[in-house]
C-alpha cells in the first residue's frame, strides 16, 4: 500500500471514530438535559464564542499593538520577556477575578480561604521585579554585543 | 447604498488582526499540548466517572490508597492547563475565523460547524469546569452530566479535527519539515513562509519570535499549574496561591464539602439514642457507638480525595466494615447499600461494590486524626475507603445493608 493511501485510511478511521464518539456525546446531552436546560447551555456556548472571538481576542491584540511599538525600542529577548510576563500575569488575573467573585457568592465552607487579591498582588510584584532584572540584563548584555560589532 | 463587501471587510480585519508570530507550525505545537490535556481530561474524567456511576465490567482499584486522589488531581490539573493552551491555540488560528467566502462548500460547511462545535464545547467544558470548583455554579443546565456528555463531544470532535488537519499536522510536525513546507509551498500564505524562515529565530521589530511565545505560554500554564495544584499534590501546597482548598484547613485539619448544617443532620447525629444497623438477608444487628468502640480497632493513613480535585491525607480510626460483616454472618465480599442520616440529598445513599467491603483498609470510622469525628466530618460513624471519591465517603452513618 502507498504511503498516500495508508494515510487516507488513518485520516478516515480516525474522522470515522471522532464522529462516532461526538455523535455518542450529543445523543447522550439530551436524554439528561431537558430543553430548557439544553437551550440555556446552547446560549451559553454561543455567548462563549462570542466573548471570546468579539472581545477577548480583539482585546488581547489592541494589547498587542501597544507592546509591539514599546518593543521596537528593546532588545527582542528583552520585548519577549515583556511580553511574556504580561500574558501570565493576565491568566492569572483572569482566574482572580472569578475567584473573587466567587468568594463573593459561595456559602461559606472551608473553600475559598485565602486573600486572592493579596497573592495577586504578590504574584504581579514578583512579576514585575523578575522581569524587570531580566529587561536590565537582556539590555545591557545586547547593547554591549551591539557595540563591538560596530 | 453600497452593497456591504464581505471579501473586503474581512480583508480589513484580517489585516488588523494579524501577526507574523502566527503559523501552522505554531498552531500545531500548541495543538499538541491542547490534545494531550484533553485526552487525560478525556481519560481520568471516565474512570471518576466509572467509580460513581459504574458500568457492569467496571473495576474498582483499591491500590494503591491514593489512586483517585492522584487520577482526579491530575484531572483538574490538566483543566487548568487546558485553560491557557487553548486560548493560545485560538489565537493561533484567529485568522481563519475571517475566511471569506463563510462557506464554500457542503464539506467546508460541515468542518466549519464542527469546529463551532468543537470551539464552543470546549471553552464551555474548562469554564464551568473551573468555576464548580469554586462552589459557585450559576447556570440553568447541571454540571455532572453536562459535563460528561460534552467530554464525549469533544474528545470525539478533536479525533474528527485531528483526522481533518493530518496533512497539515504531519507537515509541521518536525520543527525542521514545517520551516522546509513553509517556504515551499506559497500557497501556505505569507506568514507561513515569514514563520518558516524566522518564527523560531529572529522576530519582526517589535514582536516575539514563535519560540519566544511558545516559552511565554508554557510559563503562564506553569503558573497557573504550580499555584493551583497545591490542592491535590501535598509537596506544591506551599505554592497554593490561587487554589479553591487548602490542605490542612478545616475541622481537624481536614477540608468539608457538606457541613452537618448543610446536611440538616445535627440532631439526629448528636442523639444519645443513636445506633448503626448492619443488615444481611434475616439477620440485623444494631450497634451503639460503646460497642462499636469496644470491637477491634484499626488505623489507616488514608486520603479523602474530592471530584473537584482536592484532597487530604489523614489518621482514621474505626471498626473494619469486614468485621461488622462478620458479625451478621455475611460474606466479605459482599455489595453493600449505605445509608446516611441525612435526611436527603444526592449521597444520602451509596453503594459500595465488594471490592472496598472486603478490603482491609475500609472502615467505618469513629475518629479523625486522633480525635472523635467532628460532627461536620460525620459524627458518629462514617465510611472511609481506599481510592473513592469523596462524595462516596458516606458520613453520619445509618445503616449498612448488604445486598
Amino acid at each position: 500500500m502507498s504511503a498516500g493511501k495508508s494515510r487516507r485510511n488513518i485520516r478516515l478511521v480516525l474522522g470515522a471514530a471522532g464522529v462516532a464518539v461526538l455523535g455518542y456525546g450529543l445523543v447522550g446531552l439530551p436524554t439528561e438535559l431537558g430543553p430548557a436546560q439544553l437551550l440555556g447551555l446552547l446560549t451559553w456556548m454561543a455567548v462563549a464564542v462570542l466573548l471570546h472571538d468579539g472581545v477577548l481576542v480583539p482585546l488581547s491584540t489592541a494589547a498587542g499593538f501597544g507592546l509591539t511599538r514599546a518593543g521596537s525600542r528593546l532588545q527582542p529577548a528583552s520585548a519577549a520577556v515583556l511580553r511574556g510576563a504580561l500574558l501570565t500575569g493576565s491568566l492569572v488575573t483572569l482566574l482572580t477575578a472569578l475567584l473573587l467573585k466567587a468568594q463573593s457568592v459561595a456559602r461559606k465552607s472551608t473553600v475559598l480561604e485565602a486573600d486572592y487579591a493579596v497573592n495577586l498582588a504578590c504574584l504581579w510584584a514578583v512579576l514585575a521585579v523578575v522581569s524587570a532584572v531580566a529587561i536590565l540584563l537582556l539590555q545591557r548584555r545586547g547593547r554591549r554585543a551591539g557595540s563591538r560589532r560596530r | 447604498m453600497h452593497r456591504l463587501d464581505g471579501q473586503r471587510v474581512t480583508d480589513f480585519l484580517a489585516a488588523k488582526f494579524a501577526s507574523p508570530t502566527r503559523s501552522t507550525r505554531l498552531t500545531v505545537v500548541l495543538g499538541r499540548w491542547l490534545g494531550i490535556a484533553f485526552t487525560v481530561c478525556f481519560l481520568t474524567g471516565l474512570f471518576s466517572h466509572g467509580l460513581q456511576n459504574p458500568p457492569a465490567w467496571m473495576i474498582f482499584p483499591t491500590r494503591p490508597v491514593w489512586i483517585y486522589q492522584l487520577s482526579q488531581g491530575i484531572h483538574v490539573t490538566a483543566g487548568i492547563a487546558s485553560i491557557p493552551l487553548l486560548l493560545a491555540k485560538l489565537w493561533s488560528v484567529y485568522p481563519e475565523l475571517l475566511s471569506w467566502p463563510p462557506v464554500r462548500s457542503v464539506v467546508h460547511g460541515l468542518e466549519r460547524a464542527s469546529i463551532a462545535l468543537f470551539v464552543a464545547a470546549s471553552l464551555l467544558q474548562v469554564t464551568t469546569g473551573l468555576i464548580n470548583t469554586y462552589k459557585w455554579y450559576p447556570w440553568p443546565f447541571p454540571f455532572r452530566e453536562t459535563h460528561y456528555w460534552l467530554a464525549w463531544v469533544i474528545w470525539g470532535s478533536l479525533l474528527l479535527h485531528i483526522a481533518v488537519k493530518l496533512p497539515a499536522i504531519s507537515a509541521h510536525w518536525r520543527r525542521r519539515q514545517a520551516a522546509a513546507s513553509a517556504s515551499n509551498s506559497p500557497a501556505s500564505g505569507a506568514s507561513d513562509a515569514a514563520a518558516g524562515e524566522s518564527g523560531a529565530g529572529v522576530p519582526a521589530p517589535g514582536r516575539w519570535s514563535r519560540r519566544a511565545m511558545l516559552t511565554a505560554v508554557t510559563a503562564a500554564t506553569g503558573a497557573v499549574v504550580v499555584t493551583t495544584a497545591g490542592q491535590s499534590f501535598a509537596w506544591l501546597a506551599p505554592l497554593n496561591l490561587f487554589a479553591p482548598r487548602k490542605m490542612g484547613t478545616g475541622p481537624q485539619g481536614v477540608p468539608v464539602n457538606r457541613t452537618a448544617a448543610d446536611a440538616n443532620v445535627a440532631d439526629a447525629a448528636m442523639s444519645p439514642a443513636w445506633a448503626l444497623l448492619v443488615r444481611s438477608g434475616p439477620v440485623t444487628r444494631s450497634f451503639t457507638l460503646e460497642q462499636l468502640r469496644a470491637m477491634p480497632q484499626h488505623s489507616h493513613e488514608l486520603p479523602i480525595a474530592c471530584v473537584e480535585g482536592w484532597s487530604q491525607l489523614a489518621s482514621w480510626r474505626g471498626v473494619r466494615v469486614r468485621d461488622l460483616l462478620a458479625a451478621v454472618d455475611a460474606p466479605p465480599g459482599s455489595d453493600l447499600h449505605v445509608t446516611s442520616l441525612e435526611p436527603e440529598g444526592a449521597y444520602r445513599t451509596m453503594s459500595m461494590p465488594a471490592a472496598y467491603a472486603r478490603d482491609e483498609q475500609t472502615l467505618v470510622a469513629l475518629e479523625l486524626n486522633g480525635a472523635a469525628l467532628d460532627l461536620d466530618h460525620g459524627y458518629p460513624a462514617r465510611i472511609i475507603a481506599p481510592g473513592r471519591p469523596g462524595v462516596l465517603q458516606t458520613k453520619w452513618l445509618q445503616s449498612v445493608e448488604v445486598l
